[in-house]
């Protein structure tokens, strides 16, 4: 199937997020080490390599969950070293999670609104005492919300406690809630764990759908490569923690460090 | 029997209750609401008794409006206290956070104990009356608790609410989404404490005297307790497992001196009994389902 | 002037010591069940008692059977007496396992639960010993330590002997402890439950018993402190074990929880620290222990040897 994409900005354009000489230490192991690479704006960037090659690891480096041995993390070409993961997301990045980290006993709706905070003219005060500012700025969080339920076919689940969803709609449900904050850079992280070929086709046209309406730039981690072969403008492939590839699916499947990184198998 | 005074000490558990519940709905055990609950009470015991201003008359009574000001100051003061010390203990993760907290009730208690202004171990007494019985607290003590309830209530539709709801469920995929977590848990902290500390307010004056041994580990834990049987679900469950968990030991005064055995007895089944506590998430949505239909005027069933 | 340091740090060390027994009882049965027995500190108090009985003590005019003591043919000697009294402190701790922790393991629970559950099992243990012993002090039989100089003379200093004893009861206690830990059939299959429940039972070790295990030698940990202390001061009366529980409790997590070296050495810097508080502020020294708990914990939010618990993402 084709991919609704947008046409991907030329490289000379600043980068939206860069990771230079990005290392990550655990006591003496090296989980990543001098890692380089940019994400342009708009474009939907892979990120594969066998297990244990750090790709979660970086993702978390990147959201700030995790403190860095070395290296730099720019965000609009500014550091962003340093910051905790809210003041990323506040920024404009988002993730989701490769073991799902949703709020469980809130409802799905919740899930949602929990990620729309406290709008700018809105008061405490003013929410203790109902006041109008406050109820207007509940029914733009409602009604965003119910968008983004609507467009992400959850509509009908809003009020069941997201605890007791399908595995499929629990997936879905984290990338509405990723949406929420109104993020420039989504951060998928294994989306299509557990997914049969039929729900892997149809995440690939999700993301790709997201991407235009949202005006995104994605960056996605997954172990089913062909899946990202179809979906990515470009890839990084890492190894025991080094990046061994960059560019283009084609580029990355003839590159003989990646054939030999995935022990010979069959080429990606 | 339950007489005006028991009443008044049933609402007194129930704001302590409410106050331990807090934090907890924001996924922080805290236990250190009898720590704010003493120094709401011990400034109160030291405005009312030393501070000419307030008015208090030689007959040991005190002008309404300075007992309602004494209140608000102690409650000022436990919020103050625990803006200082909340920063610092937040950043402890579970039971840690607990055993801070609890060394904090302990150093408050110790150092009520010591100072030379605050009584020693008599405490401070002969503390000035607003109210000539004890009937008269009552009126207070329901509206410190309809205040509370209020804005707990409002807080489940107020994105700091739900912000401590997210917190609880998983503080890290909250964070990741944009909440200051530091700031959540700080302020469900806080407001535990000025409630605390105003209900320590009431509490100074309606007992009369006011000394070291009011804020201790073992009501902690206690207090806890209203939470755990009342239901964790909802303000609803502390209010309720204060109200019966304070009048329990009074009730069973005719059992003799088995009784305290007797209450122990019940905070050890309580858990195993209802696990959920008191107020069920069931009982909640029926009790809502009612106040809906309630609103639309349905005949009830 | 050494005379008196030196007594003030073997006072300081003893206390420790026993602060250190209580830790390492919540060590136990932390690093298996993962969660805190707050009945520990009941458990203190009765073996306090116990030990007082078993020496021949009567009851005071105050308790339920005022003047009653324990029919024994002859008041056992204090060495044995603690022994035993330990003994059964243990097995009353199994009691506690069963109705406090039992019915919400079998439940899987949450650990918030068994806060609730071991407070309501200590609280009604303290309550039943107020209820027949009485709540005033008892200070042990004359004589209990009969044999024993008053004091002993080191190094030109003479100290009391009592807390040497107690010093010595304390370090054989956590020796013994540490010996079986490491090298016993049944203390290396406690280690391997604490580590790994479910590779532990894949191995053919009986968990369970592991934990009944871990609550026995808990309890008797306890009630070994409750009686040193008995011995070398009195017992003012049951809510005794809820304060050295408290204590216990500060040093568990200022050493860091589920260690075991942690609790000792915790134990003995608390101990030592509160001795040396001068004797005029002697009224703050309870809050000593809780303020140096509270620095660590800011510096190390996992105490001195805890170790960190990294969630994974």
């Amino acid at each position: 199937m084709t991919i609704p994409t947008t046409a991907p900005t030329p490289a000379t354009s600043a980068p939206l997020l860069e990771v230079r000489d990005l290392t990550c230490r655990f006591g003496g192991l090296v989980a990543l080490d001098r890692v380089s690479f940019a994400v342009q704006p708009g474009e939907i960037f892979g990120l594969i390599g066998p297990n244990g090659a750090g790709k979660t690891t970086l993702f978390n480096l990147i959201y700030g969950l995790t403190p860095s041995s070395g290296g730099a993390v720019l965000w609009r070409g500014a550091t962003i070293t340093g910051l905790p993961p809210f003041r990323r997301n506040r920024l404009g990045l988002a993730r989701t999670f490769q073991n799902l980290r949703l709020f469980d006993g809130l409802s799905v709706l919740d899930n949602l609104l929990v990620a729309l905070r406290r709008q700018p003219g809105e008061s405490l005060l003013g929410g203790l005492l109902a006041s109008a500012s406050h109820r207007r700025a509940e029914r733009q969080r409602l009604d965003r919300a119910g968008q983004l339920l609507e467009e992400l076919g959850l509509a009908a689940l809003a009020e069941r406690p997201a605890g007791t969803l399908a595995y499929g709609d629990r997936r879905r449900l984290e990338i509405a809630r990723a949406l929420t904050t109104r993020p420039s850079l989504l951060l998928l992280d294994e989306p299509a764990a557990g997914m049969n070929p039929a729900e892997k086709d149809d995440l690939c046209g999700l993301i790709g759908q997201l991407r235009s309406r949202h005006q995104l730039t994605v960056m996605v981690i997954e172990h089913h490569v062909p899946l990202l072969m179809r979906l990515c403008d470009r890839m990084a492939v890492l190894d025991f923690g080094q990046r061994i590839a960059l560019g283009t699916p084609e580029q990355v499947r003839h590159d003989p460090r990646v054939i030999e990184a995935y022990l010979g198998g069959a080429p990606p | 029997m339950i007489d005006n005074g028991l009443l008044v000490q049933m609402l007194i558990g129930a704001l302590l209750g409410v106050s331990v519940y807090l934090p907890l709905a924001a996924g922080q055990l805290s236990l250190a609401t009898p720590a704010f609950y003493a120094v709401g009470g011990t400034l109160a015991a030291l405005l009312s008794t030393s501070w000419p201003a307030l008015g208090a008359g030689p007959d040991g009574s005190l002008p309404l409006a300075s007992f309602l000001l004494v209140l608000l100051l102690g409650g000022l003061l436990a919020g103050s206290l625990a803006l200082l010390v909340g920063r610092l203990v937040l950043r402890l993760q579970g039971i840690y956070l607990a055993i801070a907290t609890i060394a904090l009730v302990e150093i408050v208690r110790v150092a009520i104990l010591n100072l030379p202004f605050t009584g020693g171990a008599i405490g401070i007494f002969g503390i000035p009356q607003p109210f000539p019985t004890a009937a008269g607290y009552l009126l207070p003590a329901l509206g410190l608790l309809a205040l509370a309830g209020w804005v707990c209530q409002r807080l489940e539709v107020m994105p700091l609410g739900r912000a401590m709801a997210a917190v609880r469920n998983d503080e890290l995929a909250a964070g990741c989404m944009g909440i200051d977590t530091t700031r959540v848990k700080l302020t469900a902290f806080v407001l535990s404490a000025v409630l605390a500390g105003s209900t320590g307010a009431l509490a100074a004056h309606f007992l009369n005297t006011w000394n070291a041994r009011q804020g201790s580990f073992d009501t902690a834990v206690t207090m806890l307790a209203f939470v755990i049987l009342g239901g964790a679900r909802s303000w609803l469950g502390p209010v309720v497992g204060g109200l019966l968990l304070t009048a329990l030991p009074e009730l069973l005064r005719p059992v003799g001196d088995g009784r305290l055995v007797l209450f122990a007895l019940v905070i050890l089944l309580g858990p195993v009994l209802f696990p959920q506590g008191l107020m069920t998430p069931a009982l909640l949505e029926r009790l809502g389902r009612l106040g809906e239909r309630a609103d639309q005027g349905e005949p009830q069933p | 002037m050494i005379e008196a340091l030196l007594q003030t740090l073997l006072n300081g060390a003893a206390t420790g010591g026993v602060y250190a027994l209580v830790a390492l009882g919540y060590t136990l049965v932390f690093s298996v069940l993962g969660v805190i027995n707050f009945a520990l500190g009941a458990l203190f108090s009765l073996g306090g008692y116990l030990t007082y009985l078993l020496m021949g003590g009567a009851i005071s005019a105050n308790g339920a059977l005022p003047g009653w003591g324990l029919p024994l043919p002859l008041a056992l000697p204090f060495p044995l007496a603690l022994v035993l009294a330990a003994l059964l402190t243990g097995l009353a701790s199994l009691v506690v396992e069963r109705v406090a922790f039992s019915p919400l393991r079998r439940r899987n629970a949450e650990p918030l639960l068994y806060l609730i559950t071991s407070l309501g099992a200590g609280l009604a243990l303290v309550n039943l010993l107020q209820m027949l012993m009485g709540a005033e002090g008892y200070a042990f039989p004359a004589g209990a330590l009969a044999g024993l100089p008053a004091a002993v003379v080191v190094g030109g200093a003479r100290i009391r002997s009592v807390q040497v004893l107690l010093l010595a009861v304390c370090a054989a206690a956590v020796l013994a402890l540490t010996l079986w830990l490491e090298h016993s059939r049944s203390g290396r299959a406690l280690r391997a439950v604490a580590e790994d429940a479910t590779t532990a039972r894949l191995l053919g070790i009986n968990s369970d018993a592991m934990l009944r295990l871990a609550f026995l030698v808990s309890g008797g940990l306890a009630g070994l402190g409750g009686g040193l202390i008995g011995v070398s001061i009195s017992l003012p009366g049951p809510y005794v074990g809820i304060g050295y529980g408290l204590k216990g409790l500060a040093v568990l997590v200022l050493g860091g929880l589920g260690s075991v070296p942690g609790a000792i050495a915790g134990g003995l810097l608390m101990g030592l620290a509160e001795a040396l508080v001068p004797g005029e502020a002697s009224g703050w020294r309870d809050a000593l222990a809780f303020a140096i708990l509270f620095a660590v914990l800011l510096l190390r939010p996992n105490g001195l040897l805890g170790r960190r618990l990294v969630e994974k993402v």
